[in-house]
């Protein structure tokens, strides 16, 4: 039992470790819930966010109820810090489809505002 | 379950039938039960339930199998092993964060390992506590059996359920406006806690066979009859799980039979009266009787093959690795009268309350003699089927549907007992149209019922039942 516990307490200190050093972890925060909104998942969404945005977040994913929506060449990365914010771009587009039209959202246009909340990085704003 | 988690049930409970033999099968069924609990558990809008719940139904069920069985148990080879499945599929479920990009066992990302390793620190505390505080005081039982109810009832209580969503909620600072009742879906929880209860119970009475941790924990949290049941007894269930088993070509016959049939009614048949079933917009859209009947009807088979769709299935899979399931419908829309009607309907639900409540609460009522036999009946026959009512969901509208039966099962046996000393019928075509006529009768008095059941509110129910008959 000593041994399982010794072992599952490295994993942590190294799994932990990683996690936290992941520099990335805010733009794939940001990815997640880019997923989630395209795939109108209102269980998964609010995870995803902190506490002030989450209504913004699920007026956004209402927006989408009556389209089709999927994410084409989505990559986000951090890009700098503001307060508490990280602050993450994405290359790549929301598309919309209705009545077989399309219509391309710009992510690039978009600068996300994310925050560290009980070592979780959420989505918190968007500029 | 959605198709996928039935096809993935149905593949894993294959294998383990064809190759898994003795201890292996049973260390196996335990690990892939522990599993789906997390994968089967639908997503939670508040982060990382979707992770705490089946961690929170694993540690009842080991707090439980703790308190229940003897002392020093745990010590034993198999039931360390048992420990170490259970602890290391938490553990597994969890690291997915750091392996995976996406959520993979889960519908959202589970918390960081350093909590989960927390909670695990607590819980080897609550068991322990638990655990020495049973040997020396019976209540503890008691005190388990009550927290269960307690957790059942805030559940079915959208009151109670939106309220601990609100508190969950604000320690979490989420904005309160967005909390739900349907926030704390908590899978399969119903069947759980009866299970739970049941062993509770018989280890009071001392009835509780030994069972090692594996064989308990994979009785409560069995994949196949984790979110529709049936209501399986654990010794029978261990007795299955301990018997040699090899996987036949006849068996496999058999299970896949029954879970072909199982996906069309669900699948085929349930899904497609879905679509007209009774409902809350059509309750108030529809005026004629006419059609009112006919969205009955439709709601009165969506149920029932439905539910007995998810059984066919769940007792093919388990099949498949040798568990002989109880059945838990036995065509109870074709029963000449309602006592037959529920022991045909749900059957380990009601023997469950028959076992657990119906005859306990006749033992007790049958001590004020001065009392009429016929108030007993009646007092017995209500309460246990607004126990039914209220294990379905805590809203008036569940208690109407349980008073409808209630009333239902004490009428039918009073007249029972009037035309038994009555009427006499030799005449076989008398009898023929007699039985048909009870189908009927009892068939169309369940419908009736299903109109509480299938509505949210009293208003609109009792709004249907005059459209129903042209009074409104």
């Amino acid at each position: 039992m000593r041994k399982v516990l010794f072992i599952l307490l490295l994993a942590n200190i190294l799994l932990t470790a990683c996690a936290s050093s992941a520099s990335d972890a805010p733009a794939k925060a940001v990815e997640e819930y880019l997923n989630a909104l395209v795939a109108k998942d209102a269980a998964r969404l609010p995870t995803l966010v902190c506490g002030d945005w989450e209504e913004d977040a699920l007026i956004e994913l209402d927006s989408l109820q009556a389209v089709n929506a999927r994410l084409e060449n989505v990559a986000c990365s951090q890009t700098g810090t503001e307060g508490n914010f990280a602050l993450v771009d994405c290359a790549g587009s929301i598309v919309l489809t209705y009545n077989n039209e399309d219509q391309n959202l710009d992510l690039a246009l978009v600068t996300y505002q994310v925050v560290e909340e009980s070592g979780e990085w959420l989505v918190c704003g968007k500029q | 379950m959605g198709l996928n988690q039935i096809g993935a049930s149905i593949l894993t409970a294959l294998l383990v039938g064809l190759w898994m033999r003795g201890a292996a099968r049973g260390v196996f069924l335990l690990a892939f039960s522990a599993l789906a609990l997390f994968w089967f558990q639908p997503a939670i809008p508040l982060r990382s339930f979707d992770f705490w719940i089946p961690s929170l139904s694993i540690f009842l069920v080991v707090i439980v199998w703790f308190i229940t069985s003897t002392a020093g148990a745990w010590k034993s080879r198999q039931n360390i092993i048992g420990l170490a499945v259970i602890i290391g599929i938490v553990a597994l479920v969890d690291l997915t964060r750091y392996i995976f990009p996406d959520p993979t066992l889960t519908s959202t990302t589970p918390p960081r390992l350093i909590v989960v390793i927390g909670f695990f620190a607590l819980a080897t505390f609550a068991i322990a506590a638990s655990t020495v505080l049973s040997r020396r005081f019976a209540f503890t039982l008691i005190l388990v059996i009550i927290l269960l109810v307690a957790i059942l009832l805030i559940l079915k209580s959208p009151n109670l359920s939106l309220q601990l969503s609100v508190f969950f909620r604000s320690l979490t600072n989420r904005p309160l406006d967005t909390a739900s009742a349907l926030d704390l879906r908590w899978l399969g929880f119903s069947y759980i806690s009866f299970r739970l209860i049941h062993v509770l119970r018989d280890k009071q009475t001392g009835r509780l066979p030994e069972l090692s941790l594996p064989e308990f924990a994979t009785y409560v949290v069995f994949f196949p009859s984790l979110s529709a049941g049936p209501i399986d007894r654990a010794e029978r269930f261990a007795g299955d799980l301990r018997a040699e088993f090899r996987l036949t070509q006849d068996e496999t016959l058999l299970a896949g039979q029954r879970i072909v049939v199982g996906l069309f009614k669900k699948f085929v048949i349930a899904d497609t009266l879905a679509l007209v079933a009774l409902n809350d917009s059509l309750a108030a859209q529809v005026h004629t009787p006419g059609w009112m009947w006919f969205h009955l009807y439709a709601y009165a088979f969506q149920i029932y093959f439905d539910f007995s769709g998810y059984t066919d299935i769940a007792i093919g899979v388990a099949r498949l690795v040798g568990v002989k399931l109880p059945e838990n419908f036995t065509s109870p829309y074709t029963k000449p009268n309602l006592a037959q009607f529920w022991n045909s309907w749900h059957i380990t639900l009601t023997q469950w309350i028959r076992a657990y409540f119906f005859n306990p609460f006749n033992r007790w009522i049958r001590g004020y003699k001065s009392l009429p036999a016929w108030t007993m009946l009646l007092a017995g026959q209500l309460a246990t089927m607004l126990i039914i009512g209220l294990w379905h969901g805590v809203t008036i509208n569940f208690i109407f549907w349980g008073a409808w039966h209630g009333l239902g099962l004490f009428l039918q046996n009073r007249w029972s007992d009037f035309a038994k000393a009555r009427i006499a019928v030799t005449n076989p075509r008398i009898q023929t149209a007699l039985h048909i006529g009870g189908v009927l009768l009892t068939f169309h008095f369940v419908a009736l019922g299903w109109v509480f059941f299938a509505l949210s509110a009293p208003a609109l129910s009792f709004e249907v039942l005059m459209k129903l008959f042209g009074i409104h």
